[in-house]
């Protein structure tokens, strides 16, 4: 389904992936860009890309659930924090940082991220 | 992996592998499942129309009340009740053969009402052989037995020792009590060996806690508690410490663990870090990976060191918790099992340099107690 838009400069060497509008606040579209699964996420308000290829054991780490996390704040009591910023790999519930891929326990691990932009109303992921 | 006719190829890929059985692969049963093929007087007891809606079977056995990813949402776990969700599992893990086990069931040992334990094992396997062994596909089971009563389930085993595609005996064992040594487990003992089945043995997170504190007493020999106790222990508070990031909110504080051997140390490092990949949300505190705190603020002392005998295990082991930074001589002396000095450096120094050994006999030691 990705495309080159050839008419348009801006968009040369990105690859479309739907129009804007399909993928509302809290939402995800997975595409397959140049054979890749990348998942294009609206995480409030701000869109992210991200491989959906989970570095443990291969799973659709993008295809899990995207909430939070429970951290601690100064005075080490416990908050619930980054609300759908987080995404959990469906097979064994290793989480992600969906603004920067970073695994939430390990720096060791990350999703790899792509640019995307918005342009005209229609949505583009740069490999 | 059967032969050794193979040739000497390398494995590479899962592709290589000439058979593929999946020794513990889960059903996740259901009380509609068992309830049609519970006996008498269980069946008229409970397959009633009244009760409640809730799946009220989960009631009578023990839950771990833990928040877990997949309660959270964070983690799918599928279903697998059915020859399609079977051969759906069987895609996934690409196994050519499969021994089923139960999940609710896993807790069969801990529940209370051992006449109705005996019931359910008995109805488990009822739906096992009926609903889902089929041996041309490569689908077997372990029958279940309630370890509340050994008698009736040596008759279980008798009973199932000839059914196509029974191939072990399943004790719940994370809940036994006494332990499985006891005498009144024989006749169950005696008929998995005419049966000729093996036995699975398979503990559950949520029985532990229901005859840990008990288990000192049901062992009533000394081996099995020394053998067991220091080790079990100590993992049972490190899990906890780490968890609740005592090391993380006291980073100057450091922590000598004593007299429980090495081999379970990098085993636990590893399966600390292991667990907490998927849950970081339940170690909140924590800045690092569990065993980096562990190879930090912790330290083991030596004595007494199993496999002593094999210089290979042990080189290895201590390598593997970094023990040329965090373990310290000890001798237990004059405890009748202690340690002379050179039981140790006579295996270490084959594989550690001297400036390791060095560490390891006393400059470890002099940072961690700061004798000045």
């Amino acid at each position: 389904m990705a495309t080159n838009d050839t008419q348009n400069p801006e968009t040369d060497g990105l690859h479309h992936v739907a129009s804007a509008d399909e993928l509302e606040e809290g939402e995800r579209i997975i595409a397959d860009v140049e054979g890749r699964e990348v998942a294009v996420f609206n995480s409030n308000g701000d869109l992210y890309a991200l491989s959906n290829y989970c570095p443990h054991q291969g799973g659709p780490a993008c295809e899990g659930l995207l909430s939070g996390t429970l951290e601690v704040d100064e005075d080490e009591d416990l908050v619930w924090s980054c609300e759908d910023e987080i995404v959990a790999c469906p097979w064994h519930g290793w989480e992600f940082d969906v603004t920067d891929g970073r695994h939430t326990a390990s720096d060791k691990y990350r999703l790899p991220t792509y640019d995307v932009r918005e342009i005209d109303g229609e949505l583009y992921v740069g490999l | 992996m059967s032969s050794t006719t193979q040739q000497a190829d390398r494995i590479r890929s899962i592709d290589d592998l000439e058979v593929i059985v999946d020794t513990d692969f889960h059903l996740t049963e259901r009380q509609e499942d068992i309830f049609p093929y519970l006996e008498s007087p269980f069946d008229e007891m409970l397959n009633t129309q009244g009760g409640d809606d809730y799946g009220y079977l989960g009631r009578v056995y023990p839950a771990h009340g833990m928040v877990y990813s997949v309660t959270m949402g964070k983690a799918d776990s599928e279903t697998v009740r059915t020859a399609d969700d079977i051969q759906k599992g069987k895609d996934l893990i690409e196994w050519d053969k499969a021994i089923a086990t139960p999940t609710q069931n896993l807790y069969l040992g801990a529940v209370h009402h051992d006449d109705l334990a005996a019931a359910l094992a008995t109805a488990y396997n009822n739906w096992l052989l009926d609903e889902v062994i089929d041996t041309d596909n490569g689908v077997y089971g372990a029958a279940i037995v309630a370890p509340q009563k050994p008698v009736e389930a040596a008759e279980e085993v008798d009973r199932r020792a000839d059914e196509d595609g029974i191939v072990a005996v399943m004790i719940p064992s994370g809940s036994v009590d006494p332990t499985l040594g006891n005498e009144r487990y024989y006749p169950l003992y005696e008929a998995c060996e005419r049966a000729g089945l093996p036995i699975k043995m398979h503990n559950a997170g949520g029985t532990m806690m229901t005859r840990f504190p008990s288990t000192w007493k049901s062992m009533n020999r000394a081996l099995p508690v020394h053998a067991t106790s220091h080790n079990m222990m100590h993992q049972t508070n490190l899990a906890d410490m780490i968890t609740q990031g005592v090391p993380e909110r006291f980073p100057d504080l450091e922590f000598v663990i004593q007299e429980a051997g090495l081999g379970w140390y990098p085993y636990f490092m590893r399966r600390m870090d292991h667990d907490y990949m998927g849950a970081k949300w339940d170690a909140p505190m924590l800045e690092k990976l569990p065993s980096e705190y562990l190879k930090d603020q912790f330290y083991l002392t030596s004595q007494p060191v199993e496999g002593a005998d094999d210089p290979q295990y042990l080189n290895q082991i201590t390598r593997l918790f970094e023990g040329e930074d965090n373990l310290m001589f000890s001798s237990d002396y004059p405890h009748f099992d202690f340690d002379n000095t050179d039981e140790l450096l006579k295996i270490l120094r084959s594989e550690f340099s001297s400036e390791e050994i060095q560490n390891i006999y006393g400059k470890t030691a002099e940072r961690v107690y700061d004798f000045d």
